[in-house]
């Protein structure tokens, strides 16, 4: 017989429950949402998103390799954060700028702050706000309306004036053309220009663009057709991803249900456009991809409601009060950070446990005896 | 509160492949009495038994040869007639030497002879109590807390409810499947002398659903009994802890550090409710019992009757022998049993299964920083925050594992079999109960 093994029981494991398979599924349900940005936004964001992934394998291999860490690429886990990333910006912005991008999101707010499950907060938004308070932000500013690929041919990249801070596509006859930059539907919200610069007529699938009040239809900006990041468009995809995830048990339905409950709760009670805010922006990016997130997220089912109900309450103050026209990613980065609290403090009641406090309290045990003192030679 | 299939059941807990149709045919068969038994002198939870024979002492079949005078403790008998070779310390189950009495058996072995039976009515419960000390019964279902001690218990906590453990959530076993098909009478008749020992006007069988024949049979058994009925149980582990199954049953909830008869409730193991009755109508005392003989590693999986003290090896044997290459043995379940070195350690009291695993049944990860994922808080019966205690533990910040729940844990594994980082919980916990006693005992 072989040597047995001996180890601590249980002796039988969840089949196929790895963390691997958890980013292999994450993966699988994006996948979707990034071929629908393809067909709208261009060949750009194949190009995009090839960078970003090679920038986050290179950062992992990098800063594992200077740590003296073992390389973990296999568990897919930059990947995610990779695409996550990718997600989160206009479908304008220059390679160079994604590659940055998305290897301070391995390298800085994953690997140096100790790798996959000790980093606070989520990599891939900690990247994208990093982006947005460096001058760098003119390159990931700048939106296209949909399908703006149709007056240049669709593999046509796009390239960047680094002067001008404008972004213009290039025809394949040579002639360069001013990109419309387009408006999102929550800037037009919140300047209140409705009608400008909107698309109007029929969409490419047989949708409208406008209603008679110059805004986006509900039913266009459910389907993904209107200007936004490369992965806020297609709220159907989003959320067939999202409930794909939660089917195959990989992320908690409360963080989500939370979510978007509450905010969507609140737009109803104070009466502020509430579907056209719950389809707009990456609310449901957010809700399904970013804010369950295992590791920035609390592991309490109390703590999870807290969470998702503030991230709810958050993205809609911001939206309400504050002069950018989305906050999503404020919102998580904020309750990423939130989590620490959650878990250390919130209480959660053991089985049969009464009269349980809100907090946690330590309990007293005895002080472990000192170390013998060292007996002089 | 009831599951999703409708059937009674707790929050939490995990579905494990289940694997039951290996055994669950299989008719209880003796198995052969080996060279030589090696009978613990400590096959409970309590202080250990004095050996009462020493060596070339010769000893008839059920002759007692362990007792102590502590309370919390059970004697100990022979399981075969034959010679005392010696008195030795040797490897058991969980890997600590334990004091045995090591026998060797005749080549006959005489057949139990059961006393003339006296009616089961007549029995007062000190009585009953008393003969459950006799008989050296303890819980049958793996933690082994002496019988007698049970069921006596404290004054100001009257005991309204018998529940007898029939979910057999464990993956694989089989062996209280078996006897409630094969002998449903004597588990009742079991039942019903537990109740009167302490007082209590019910007495419930929870058998979980995967198991409708043995609910069938039973149901035929406690037909016309007084106070007794059979309920269904959600298949789901760990559905027969003892906390989860009083409170799937009767919807009571036994608190953090607190015994069942808090609630009104005692919990007894199938085998331990027909141990009670052969106590009680026959005289014998408990020195065999079946185990499950079970894995993609033997020949001919089934179920055997073991005399106590029958070393694992002999109950392979009777099973046709290993099949492929095993990669570990188990005694008990896959959730809760010790993996073992070899295969020398003697079947106890406590023994419910024989298991082996080919290499490909033992999906052992290697250990990643926790992930956060929760699924551990999730499926936790208990309502801990296992990834903390594991955190608290290599931090060596016990306040903080005590106040996670680390002395709450009773070690079903939920949390380790459904965690992607393959973070070994138990052992963490095992670590924290053990410091922290240290600690308190100071």
């Amino acid at each position: 017989m072989a040597e047995l093994l001996t180890n601590v029981s249980p002796h039988l494991h969840k089949k196929d429950e790895t963390i691997s398979r958890a980013m292999k599924d994450v993966l699988i349900a994006l996948a979707p949402a990034a071929v629908w940005a393809l067909v709208v936004f261009g060949f750009n964001v194949v190009l995009i998103l090839a960078v970003s992934c090679i920038a986050a394998a290179v950062a992992e291999v990098v800063m594992r390799k200077i740590m003296g860490r073992k390389i973990t690429l296999k568990d897919y886990s930059a990947m995610v954060t990779a695409v996550l990333f990718v997600f989160l910006l206009p479908p304008t912005t220059p390679l160079w700028v994604v590659a940055i991008g998305s290897f301070i999101a391995i390298a800085v707010f994953k690997e140096l702050m100790g790798g996959l499950g000790k980093n606070v907060v989520n990599p891939a938004i900690a990247a994208r706000l990093l982006l947005w308070i460096t001058p760098l932000s003119i390159y990931t500013t700048k939106f296209v309306r949909p399908f703006y690929w149709k007056d240049s041919g669709f593999f046509t990249p796009i390239a960047t004036s680094f002067s001008k801070g404008v972004t213009t596509f290039q025809t394949l006859a040579g002639n360069t053309v001013d990109v419309v930059a387009a408006a999102t539907p929550l800037s037009l919200l919140k300047s209140g220009r409705w009608g400008v610069e909107v698309i109007t007529g029929p969409t490419p699938i047989g949708a409208t663009w406008t209603n008679s009040a110059g805004r986006p239809t509900l039913g266009s900006m459910f389907l993904g057709l209107k200007s936004g990041c490369i992965g806020e468009v297609s709220v159907l995809l989003l959320l067939l991803g999202g409930l794909y995830l939660i089917w195959r048990g990989t992320i908690d339905w409360r963080i989500p249900t939370g979510i978007i409950g509450s905010f969507l709760l609140l737009n109803l009670v104070f009466w502020k456009q509430p579907f056209y805010q719950l389809f707009a922006g990456g609310l449901f990016l957010g809700a399904f991809f970013m804010a369950t997130d295992w590791v920035t997220s609390p592991v309490t089912r109390r703590g999870k409601w807290i969470y998702a109900v503030g991230i709810g309450l958050t993205v809609f103050l911001i939206r309400l009060l504050h002069y950018r026209p989305e906050g999503v990613a404020i919102a998580i980065l904020m309750w990423n950070i939130g989590t620490l609290v959650i878990d250390r403090y919130i209480a959660q009641p053991k089985f049969g446990e009464v009269g349980v406090g809100l907090f946690n309290k330590l309990p007293v045990l005895p002080e472990p005896a000192p170390a013998p003192a060292k007996k002089e030679a | 509160m009831s599951g999703k299939t409708g059937f009674k059941t707790f929050a939490g807990g995990i579905h494990p492949p289940y694997n039951k149709e290996l055994a669950k045919d299989e008719a209880t068969k003796p198995c052969p009495v080996p060279a030589e038994v090696y009978i613990p002198l400590s096959q409970h939870i309590g202080a250990p038994n004095v050996p009462l024979v020493s060596a070339g002492d010769r000893v008839e079949l059920g002759q007692r040869i362990g007792a102590t005078d502590a309370f919390v403790s059970a004697p100990v008998h022979s399981s075969v007639a034959g010679t005392v070779k010696e008195i030795a310390e040797v490897a058991g189950f969980t890997g600590a030497r334990v004091k045995c009495v090591v026998i060797t058996p005749d080549a006959e072995q005489p057949e139990f002879s059961r006393q003339p039976g006296k009616d089961l009515d007549a029995y007062s419960d000190e009585e009953i109590r008393a003969i459950a000390r006799e008989a050296g019964l303890v819980g049958m279902g793996g933690a082994a807390f002496p019988t007698h001690v049970k069921l006596t218990p404290p004054k100001d906590k009257p005991v309204d409810t018998v529940i007898i453990n029939a979910c057999e959530c464990e993956p694989f076993l089989t062996c209280d499947h078996r006897l409630m098909l094969e002998r449903p009478s004597d588990l009742v008749a079991g039942l019903k002398l537990l109740m009167k020992a302490v007082g209590a006007k019910d007495g419930v069988i929870g058998i979980e659903a995967n198991k409708m024949d043995a609910v069938e049979e039973m149901r035929k058994a406690a037909a016309g009994v007084d106070g007794v009925k059979v309920d269904i149980l959600d298949v789901k582990y760990p559905e027969g802890a003892e906390k989860m199954l009083i409170f799937a049953l009767t919807g009571r909830k036994v608190p953090p550090g607190k015994l069942p008869s808090e609630v009104g409730c005692l919990v007894q193991n199938v085998g331990t409710a027909i141990a009670l009755y052969e106590a009680a109508a026959w005289g014998k005392p408990l020195y065999e019992r079946v185990v499950t003989v079970s894995g993609d590693g033997i020949t001919k999986p089934g179920n055997l009757l073991v005399r106590i003290g029958t070393p694992i090896q002999s109950l392979i044997d009777a099973c046709g022998g290993v099949k492929g290459d095993t990669a570990k043995i188990i005694m008990g379940g896959p959730m809760t049993g010790w993996a073992q070195p070899g295969a020398g350690a003697p079947v106890v009291k406590g023994t419910s299964g024989v298991l082996l695993f080919t290499a490909d049944m033992v999906d052992v990860g290697e250990e990643h920083e926790c992930v956060r994922c929760g699924k551990c808080v999730d499926v936790c019966p208990m309502f801990l925050q296992p990834n903390f205690i594991v955190q608290a533990v290599k931090r060596e910040e016990w306040d903080r594992a005590e106040m996670w729940g680390a002395l709450d844990c009773f070690e079903c594994g939920c949390c380790s079999f459904t965690c992607p980082a393959y973070i070994p919980h138990v052992s963490y916990v095992r670590k924290a109960k053990a410091d922290i006693a240290a600690l308190k005992k100071r």
